[in-house]
């Protein structure tokens, strides 16, 4: 794989992560991270919304006219999230009423025009498709391990499988979407410590 | 070519609009079959839920197939009723399962006064137990639910409430806590009261008052719809709740005077109806 794809593909998991650096997706990342089961599907629906819209916005970036791109990508973005949508109704019903209305938001999720507008109008469909998978992927990873902790620690379970004992008593703040707000704020922390060039003078 | 030329962008967009339906239209209409055996099932497993047969939960975790035997080997039988309380039709209740679902529907038959309302009579523990729906309009979107009362329709066994796109952490509130359905547990319909026969009271619920259950902080306007839904569908429903009432009552004790209370009630059905 040459250095550009490997780039594309892989600054967005940490370096650019579009949550905890570019800080977009905030709000579906606080609610969808109680239990991993719905974080892992909300994750995989963002990979393939991400993927799929840049794909098909970059195939036809040539002949997209300029006044009126935003509703074009509108369309391209609403019509992949129904599409996932009627798929999980079909396939996987208890986890979309569990989502619930969050499904329908990923088309308000800022990452996924964020990276149609930054990327995909400008670059080939298969670095698109690369550059809407990683960063799903980067927007997935977070989800997941905020909604590892929210889960061990709310509900002493992972996955529902009981791992704590039932001695331990839930923490209900954890529960709560502030705690994921926090859990994220750490998540920031660790990486900025890590990171030195992202540390603001 | 110029892609800012006006003819060029109405085209453009139009064929991407044509094209985005139609894929649209394809995948929602193979999706179909799939999607109905999930709605029914659901369905079901609310109404097994408001019996008390399993917790929701449970029912989750089980496939389709194990929730419609369940159904199946639970239910006793299954009909419709018109406004008078009176049946007019069953509804298959083993192999190809009927259900009367289209409860949109059924609220405006209500409001015009010629409704088909099921009943879902199951048998628990030797009872009868009879679940009814209720439906209305939430915040953003429609709620229903499923209500169950005990053999002769005076008390409230359980409930189980659901909706479409209320805000998740508030309206949801009806769906997600287990307190705000356990509440309806022993509650009564009060059958003086037609037209406000069921209360959800903001603030709290008076002490001692069997029809009426405590809000949801946060789910003022969920609640208000939800209260109006159980209103209406009860106010339907209340000619044939009290014929089961008036049927067990005067079984036990038709000879000192219990019954006269009963015509009473009759009485007043009758009046109410052609005022109505």
């Amino acid at each position: 794989m040459n250095e550009d794809l490997k780039k594309t593909l892989l600054n967005p998991i940490f370096k650019g992560n579009p949550i905890t650096v570019l800080v977009l997706g905030i709000c579906s990342s606080l609610a969808v991270t109680v239990q991993l089961k719905g974080a892992c599907v909300m994750a995989l629906s963002v990979i393939i919304v991400t993927g799929l819209s840049s794909f098909v916005v970059s195939l036809l970036r040539n002949s997209i006219p300029n006044r009126v791109r935003i509703i074009v990508q509108l369309v391209v973005v609403a019509m992949m999230v129904i599409l996932v949508d009627q798929v999980l109704k079909a396939y996987a019903y208890s986890i979309d009423k569990q989502l619930s209305v969050y499904i329908g938001l990923i088309i308000t999720n800022c990452i996924v025009m964020g990276r149609i507008e930054a990327f995909a109008l400008g670059n080939k469909p298969i670095p698109s498709l690369l550059d809407g998978l990683a960063n799903g992927a980067g927007y997935g990873m977070i989800l997941i391990i905020v909604a590892f902790f929210r889960e061990l620690l709310g509900s002493g379970t992972l996955f529902g499988l009981r791992v704590l004992p039932a001695s331990y008593v839930p923490n209900n703040l954890v529960i709560l979407p502030p705690m994921a707000l926090i859990i994220l704020g750490c998540i920031v922390w660790v990486q900025r410590s890590i990171q030195k060039d992202l540390q603001e003078k | 070519m110029n892609t800012n030329n006006n003819v060029y962008t109405i085209v453009y967009t139009t064929i991407i609009v044509v094209v985005a339906a139609a894929i649209l239209a394809i995948a929602a209409m193979a999706l179909k079959p799939k999607q109905d055996a999930n709605i029914k099932a659901e369905t079901i497993s609310q109404m097994l839920t408001a019996a008390g047969f399993a917790s929701k939960e449970d029912l989750a975790k089980q496939g389709n197939d194990q929730v419609l035997a369940m159904y199946s080997a639970n239910i006793k039988n299954a009909f419709l009723i018109d406004a008078e309380g009176n049946k007019t039709g069953e509804l298959e209740t083993e192999g190809s399962i009927e259900l009367q679902d289209n409860l949109k529907q059924e609220n405006k038959n209500i409001a015009s006064g010629n409704p088909s309302l099921p009943v879902y009579v199951f048998e628990k523990d030797g009872a009868e137990v009879n679940v009814i729906p209720c439906y209305g309009a939430g915040l953003w979107g429609p709620i229903w639910g499923y209500i169950a009362f005990n053999a002769d329709c005076t008390e409230i066994l359980g409930a189980y409430f659901d909706h479409e796109s209320e805000t998740p952490g508030l309206g949801a509130k009806i769906k997600d806590e287990a307190w705000f359905r356990e509440q309806f547990k022993g509650k009564k319909v009060n059958f003086s009261k037609p037209d406000d026969a069921f209360n959800i009271v903001k603030g709290g619920a008076p002490a001692g008052d069997d029809s009426a259950v405590d809000a949801i902080t946060g789910a003022t306007m969920t609640c208000n719809g939800l209260d109006a839904a159980l209103d209406t569908w009860f106010k339907a429903y209340i000619p044939f709740l009290q014929k089961k009432a008036g049927s067990a009552a005067g079984d036990a004790c038709c000879e000192d005077g219990c019954c006269e209370e009963g015509c009473d009630h009759e009485h007043n059905h009758e009046h109410n109806h052609q005022e109505g």
